[in-house]
């Protein structure tokens, strides 16, 4: 019995399950987390990939750059791009709806992998908080992760120094584990440290 | 003989682990802990046992409610902070309060049984089947089908008893999470005993994507045949019921 289960759910893993229809199943978990955990969403999210040099990749980003230009105003939208330590670079968005930055997210994304660079996407962030505060008077942030190689969110909480929430965490994987992708194999959450999101 | 081991099954128990019984002076905190637990849900205290071992471990035994004991290693103490106790003493109470050591050995009365039959047909078989000539050749073949279906109880049997203890354990978790509200805390534990906290990883991602073909290593967890056989079910699945409770609670 167990047997066809598996089989038919490998027929359905198979199904072309794009990144876009992922994230775009956030559109209505965020809700649950603001409702039952008391998450709200910060606006903020970002995606990430490895930068190279070459002209291609240079052309990339001014592409978008001229995408999220041309949508700024429409979508009361603001973004910005950086490097990080790691050699990553980082598209960072920042709007009033959750809706509006998933759609420009996976536009986004869309434009990177058309450039032929889907291989060097490393992962989208989307920023949570919730109302309490830590010792630093600096508001928490909790993230969802979403790898573009695996398909799959999981959630990170940082509360200091390489040092994670791991029941937060589990706590939000109770919530929202069957409204999204999600990622249960808790060995490849993998975290990502020092994130650039914040201005 | 099984009514023999289910009445002894606490005193061979405890000396083959080596728990010492230990009195409110020696582990204030643990009798604490305890105390806590069965006053608010009004179960009989248990008698408190000590394992002087660095392996974190808990289990409980007697024959009833009244007459049990709750184990604990000196490991687990060490390692588990006073609520992650508190979620595994209450699993243990829970398993007191469900009388699993008994339906346990009610479980396995067939298969007992069955083994005896087998060892029986066996060599009573071989004695009668063909040492005694032509004149009891039906009398053995009769033996096989014997030991055949004494073989197939004691197959089916085990398998459920399995079954029966996977079943118990997530009643226990279940439990625990009523008795103290608190499954998260049960659920940590479990991933602190199995060393599953240093298995989500702190190493970051980016970091991670730099050892070349990491990703091509597929994630598969857990195998089905294994799940059969194994009494207690795999530690994914009973954090997310944990979790699943939690979620439930609040």
């Amino acid at each position: 019995m167990s047997f066809f289960r598996k089989f038919r759910k490998s027929i359905n893993n198979n199904k072309p399950k794009t990144d876009s229809d992922a994230i775009f199943s956030l559109s209505s978990a965020y809700i649950t987390l603001e409702t039952k955990l008391g998450l709200k969403n910060t606006g903020r999210c970002a995606v990430s990939l490895k930068s190279v040099s070459g002209m291609h990749f240079s052309e990339m980003k001014n592409d978008i750059q001229r995408f999220l230009d041309a949508s700024k105003a429409e979508f009361e939208l603001s973004y910005n791009i950086v490097t990080d330590s790691y050699g990553y670079l980082w598209v960072i968005l920042q709007g009033k709806s959750m809706e509006d930055i998933l759609a420009q997210l996976i536009a986004v994304g869309d434009t990177i992998q058309d450039k032929g660079f889907s291989s060097h996407l490393l992962a989208a962030v989307f920023e949570f908080s919730d109302e309490g505060k830590n010792n630093n008077n600096k508001k928490h942030r909790k993230y969802l992760i979403y790898n573009y190689k695996y398909n799959k969110f999981y959630p990170f909480v940082p509360i200091g120094q390489e040092i994670r929430n791991t029941e937060e965490e589990m706590r939000i994987m109770a919530e929202i584990a069957d409204e999204i992708p999600f990622e249960r194999d808790m060995t490849l959450w993998y975290p990502l440290w020092d994130l650039p999101l914040e201005p | 003989m099984i009514i023999l081991q289910w009445y002894f099954s606490d005193r061979i128990v405890l000396w083959s682990s080596g728990a010492k019984i230990v009195t409110r002076e020696q582990f204030p905190k643990l009798h604490d802990v305890v105390e806590r637990i069965v006053a608010r849900n009004n179960l009989p205290k248990p008698k408190i046992a000590v394992i002087n071992t660095n392996m974190p471990n808990a289990f409980a035994t007697g024959k009833g409610p009244k007459s049990s004991v709750v184990a604990v290693t000196t490991g687990i103490l060490d390692l588990l902070d006073i609520e992650e106790l508190e979620g595994v003493l209450a699993h243990e109470l829970t398993h007191i309060r469900n009388r699993d050591v008994l339906v346990l050995t009610l479980a396995s009365v067939f298969s007992t049984v069955a083994w005896y039959l087998m060892q029986f047909g066996f060599y009573g078989g071989m004695g009668y089947g063909y040492g005694g000539g032509s004149r009891d050749r039906n009398n053995g073949g009769g033996m096989i089908l014997v030991i055949i279906g004494a073989m197939l109880t004691w197959i089916i049997s085990f398998l459920i008893i399995r079954a029966i203890s996977r079943y118990r354990e997530f009643a226990a978790d279940r439990g625990s999470a009523q008795l103290t509200g608190k499954p998260v805390k049960l659920a940590n534990a479990l991933m602190k005993i199995s060393g599953t906290m240093k298995q989500v990883p702190t190493k970051d991602l980016r970091r991670v994507e730099g050892l070349n073909a990491f990703f091509i290593v597929p994630a598969v967890t857990g195998s089905t045949i294994g799940n059969l056989f194994s009494t207690h079910p795999p530690l994914e699945k009973r954090i997310q019921k944990l979790m699943e409770m939690e979620a439930s609670m609040s």
